[in-house]
């Protein structure tokens, strides 16, 4: 964590950047902004010069995909001055109403989405859950996510989770609804404060549990607690990991055909931020009937959809094409029947873009569990 | 004597609706109560108010002064205060409007008396004087007795109960003000009209919200057209902000406006969570979707599984005719 | 300037499910999240900004449970600078003129320009607890308010009406304003900021403290009687219109009209 005495060309190591440009050059909003993360990082040494570099309205651009951070040869983290940017204009207060909210409904129920905490696990209704309790030794223990539990369109990925690991027999439980945001959103849209205290918190409840390891769903809380979560006792997995596991050992039985061409779209934070890019390949891949389709802009070179970033409460003042758009033009040429994704944001700005462009008679956007659940015993 | 005073509203020459909606209350309460109405008119120049009230078979009362030119508080508050102690009225009632409830409640509290706001309904039970009002934005209604008093104030929420016919002729009978001087601590300035072309969708009353079912930018005088016959603004979806069909203040989400009219229709907008989370505080919502799964159904008052091309056409002619 | 702003904080009942109690008179809060009343929440916004614009001071003053504090110290992570939280059970808090009297004796002995208040709560509705302040506190007053002009010894407010209209009245100070909605852009907290606020004062006090009598304020002051809270028979579901195109529209046209909704 950061001290306060640091300078920001300290904090982000300013001095360390040798002005290559590598990371615009590799910035896929480029096409779509006009953001020059380069040229930030080079203004920002200029202390005097932050506030007003914080006020352009391209740093809310950023979709933290983390493209530059790969690219960089000094190994800088080039996006997060685009973040310690947007601190200054947290701190002042002066958000837009859309990420104010957001975040005050992180502070107050534990979630982006102002919903209610009490109305955390109403996705379990009907289902057999079992509630993890702290103390209670459990082999695999469930992160849900703030967007798959409350966000209708995504729920099924929690709902197949457990009918198919009831099916095989594992050991896991979920956290009951005291589960708090993990933070992603908050730390790219720059509430240190908050993510501080997030880090804090969760970490002091997380590590009351008594599992082998906690598995998250979406792939934004699977990066957010690897790299953010020193103090965490447990080992953090994504399910597709476990899931992929369970395929070794033959326990995911299949049923029927799904005789479709899939491409998988790599979420940035599965991906170029996780380094997790065969397992989910593979459960698609075993799905009887499948044909594996990959994008020419795959693994590490995957196309960022936009969704991150804090960008589900922000909008982009560009009129350009948006990137998921792109994706799915891409899709299409690819003659794919099934987009495949493994992250809540990812499906719903892909499916969004599918709509956009009228491919929903010929073309499906999917959660990995979505297909799973159709496809695998349970 | 249980007799009823009703203030009329009244702004700019003509009376509001909230007053006739009033007449369609007070009689079966005054009856109950063993009185009747009078309708107070308080004002400048109303000959044709008082007479209009009048065909409501009430006996109306009108202070006529220009000190009451336009509406002021303080004033009506004196007025009222003045009356209730010369009247003794059972029943004082207004409308729940940017003008009843800006003197009301300090009316009460002036006179000592028992104020309901925004009733949407009231009966005279058993010597007992009820009130019916609702809570958590319409989702809980509460019966409120109250307790015995010289006058009960309420005030009646507009669009509660239907205006009724005019019935019989009443009478006009001009009183003197209980009050001639001006008062000075809270003056009057000026009415400002709302700017046109500046719409601001979060204080819109109805709003026309479009999404990726409208397709095309050459679609959309078809849904303007509506819109002003219904005087709504229009509004969209981000997939229709994205397109460019409508600017991008006018977006509904999560990633836009939060509204909150009293109607919203939403035409060929799937519902995504984070467009349902901009518009969930719309009092009635009807959608009109071709797929019967979407979402947007589920938070609908009203819904039509169909082409919103098919209907819109329809339902603007349909409209066109019902309100002549 | 010396503003005193008054908030509550309330439920949020929008999307939940709401059920009454056995009691008949209370609802069942169990699964709603509580924030600052929407119109509150204006209302501190505009009086940190005439702070800032005029100088001066914000003082908080909330009738609520112990948890609201979490709203309280937003309001003065925002700029206001101290608060007074009042608890006591025996505030017939279902009628606004009972809630106006304690406002009004817990801040009897302060001196003051302006006092901001949402126009209306979110969660009863009255839109009436500040006016009957202003009568309690003998002072001038102006309800729905969506533009303040501070001018000398006078303010400039504009009264929303309906249909879009504004009124504009000028009021001599001191003064009573019930804000409306939309009339700024209310901004955010940020965590730092509350910590920040954790210095500032924020005191709890009862009817004891205040020294005010709870004969006055309690049930048996109030001269209404919440008798019982019910669901309104409504369908929860969307009711849909069936038939040809033509007589869905044909249908719909005519519930929006009767219905008054155009």
């Amino acid at each position: 964590m950061s001290s306060e005495s640091q300078t920001f060309t300290e904090k982000y190591d300013l001095l360390g950047c040798i002005q290559c440009g590598r990371c615009t050059g590799g910035c896929p909003v480029t096409v779509r902004a006009d953001l020059n993360v380069r040229q930030f990082v080079n203004n920002a040494y200029d202390e005097d010069k932050l506030e007003e570099l914080s006020r352009l309205a391209e740093i809310w651009d950023c979709t933290a995909c983390h493209t530059c951070a790969v690219r960089c040869p000094k190994g800088l983290k080039p996006l997060e001055v685009l973040i310690g940017l947007r601190t200054i204009i947290v701190e002042s207060g002066k958000v837009e109403p859309t990420v104010r909210d957001a975040l005050q409904s992180v502070l107050l129920e534990g979630n982006p989405w102002e919903k209610s905490r009490a109305m955390r696990t109403d996705w379990m209704e009907g289902l057999d859950v079992k509630i993890a309790e702290p103390g209670e030794p459990v082999e695999n223990l469930f992160f849900v996510c703030c967007t798959i539990a409350y966000d209708p369109r995504v729920q099924a990925v929690a709902r197949n989770i457990v009918r198919l690991l009831n099916k095989a027999g594992v050991d896991f439980a979920f956290l009951p609804e005291e589960e708090s945001c993990c933070g992603s959103e908050v730390f790219t849209i720059g509430e240190e404060g908050l993510f501080e205290m997030l880090v804090e918190d969760n970490t002091e409840y997380l590590n009351e549990f008594k599992a082998e390891r906690i598995v998250t769903l979406s792939p934004h809380c699977f990066t957010t607690y690897k790299t953010h979560y020193p103090d965490l006792k447990n080992p953090v997995i994504h399910y597709t990991q476990l899931l992929d596991e369970l395929l070794e050992e033959g326990k995911l039985v299949w049923k029927g055909e799904l005789q479709k061409k899939i491409v998988f779209h790599d979420p940035c934070y599965l991906g170029k931020q996780g380094g997790i890019y065969d397992e989910p390949r593979r459960l698609l891949k075993n799905i009887p009937g499948v044909e594996l389709l990959e994008f020419d802009r795959s693994r590490e070179r995957s196309l960022c959809c936009e969704g991150g970033g804090g960008k589900m409460w922000v909008e982009s003042t560009s009129t350009k094409e948006r990137l998921a758009d792109v994706r799915i033009r891409d899709a299409k040429e690819l003659d794919a029947d099934i987009v495949a994704a493994a992250c809540p944001f990812c499906v719903l700005t892909l499916e969004d873009a599918m709509k956009n462009l009228g491919y929903e008679e010929e073309m499906r956007v999917a959660e990995i569990m979505e297909l799973l659940g159709e496809f695998v015993e349970a | 004597m249980g007799n009823v005073l009703l203030l009329a509203e009244h702004r700019q020459g003509a009376l509001r609706d909230i007053t006739f909606e009033m007449m369609a209350i007070a009689p079966k309460v005054a009856e109950d109560m063993g009185g009747e109405v009078t309708a107070l008119l308080i004002g400048s120049g109303m000959d044709d108010m008082a007479k209009k009230l009048s065909e409501y078979g009430v006996k109306v009362q009108v202070i006529d002064d220009p000190v009451f030119e336009n509406f002021n508080a303080e004033k009506y508050q004196k007025v009222l205060s003045a009356l209730i102690d010369e009247k003794k009225p059972a029943v004082l009632m207004t409308g729940q409007t940017a003008q009843g409830v800006d003197f009301m409640p300090a009316l009460a509290v002036e006179k000592k008396l028992p104020l309901v706001a925004e009733a949407v309904g009231l009966e005279y039970v058993d010597g007992t004087l009820k009130a019916t009002r609702q809570m958590y934005s319409g989702k809980v209604s509460a019966s409120v007795a109250f307790k015995p008093a010289e006058t009960y104030l309420v005030t009646i929420r507009e669009g509660a109960v239907e205006a009724p016919e005019p019935a019989a002729a009443g009478s006009v009978e001009k009183i003197d003000s209980p009050f001639k001087e001006d008062i000075t601590y809270r003056k009057f300035v000026e009415y400002i009209e709302a700017e046109v072309g500046d719409v601001d969708i979060t204080q819109s009353e109805i709003l026309i919200a479009v999404g990726r079912g409208l397709k095309e930018d050459k679609n959309m005088p078809l849904i303007e057209e509506l819109a002003q016959g219904i005087k709504a603004d229009v509004a969209g979806s981000r997939a229709a902000t994205d397109a460019g069909w409508i600017p991008h203040d006018r977006q509904v989400g999560t990633s836009g406006k939060t509204v909150k009219p009293k109607l919203y229709l939403a035409m060929g907008i799937s519902g995504a969570f984070q467009h349902v989370a901009g518009m969930k505080g719309a009092k009635t919502v009807v959608a009109i979707n071709k797929d019967p799964e979407a979402p947007i159904f589920a938070v609908a008052d009203y819904a039509i599984v169909d082409d919103m091309f098919k209907v819109v056409p329809a339902l603007q002619e349909k409209l066109k005719e019902l309100k002549g | 300037m010396k503003t005193i702003v008054c908030i509550k904080y309330v439920p949020d009942t929008s999307e939940a499910e709401v059920k009454v109690n056995p009691d008949g008179k209370t609802v069942d809060n169990s699964r709603f999240s509580y924030d600052i009343n929407d119109a509150d929440n204006y209302a501190v916004e505009e009086s940190v900004l005439i702070k800032e614009d005029k100088g001066g001071e914000v003082d908080v003053v909330s009738i609520g449970p112990k948890k609201s504090d979490v709203m309280i110290r937003m309001a003065l992570a925002k700029g206001c600078d101290r608060a007074k939280r009042i608890e006591d059970e025996r505030i017939a808090d279902h009628d606004p003129l009972m809630v106006a009297k304690v406002l009004a004796g817990a801040i009897k002995s302060e001196e003051f320009d302006l006092i901001m208040t949402g126009c209306m709560a979110n969660d009863d509705g009255h839109m009436s607890t500040g006016v009957a302040l202003a009568e309690e506190v003998g002072v001038n007053h102006a309800s729905m308010v969506k533009k303040v002009e501070v001018l000398d010894g006078k303010v400039k407010a504009h009264r929303e009406l309906e249909g879009g209209l504004m009124e504009v009245v000028e009021l001599e100070l001191p003064a009573v304003l019930t804000i409306q909605t939309g009339i700024n852009e209310p901004r955010y907290a940020p965590i730092r900021g509350i910590r920040q606020a954790q210095k500032k004062e924020l005191s709890v006090a009862g009817l004891d403290d205040l020294s005010i009598d709870p004969a006055e304020v309690g049930a048996e002051a109030s001269q209404v009687v919440l008798e019982n809270l019910y669901i309104p028979e409504v369908e929860s579901a969307a009711e849909f219109i069936e038939g040809e195109p033509e007589e869905k529209a044909e249908k719909l046209a005519s519930i929006l009209v009767k219905g008054g909704l155009v």
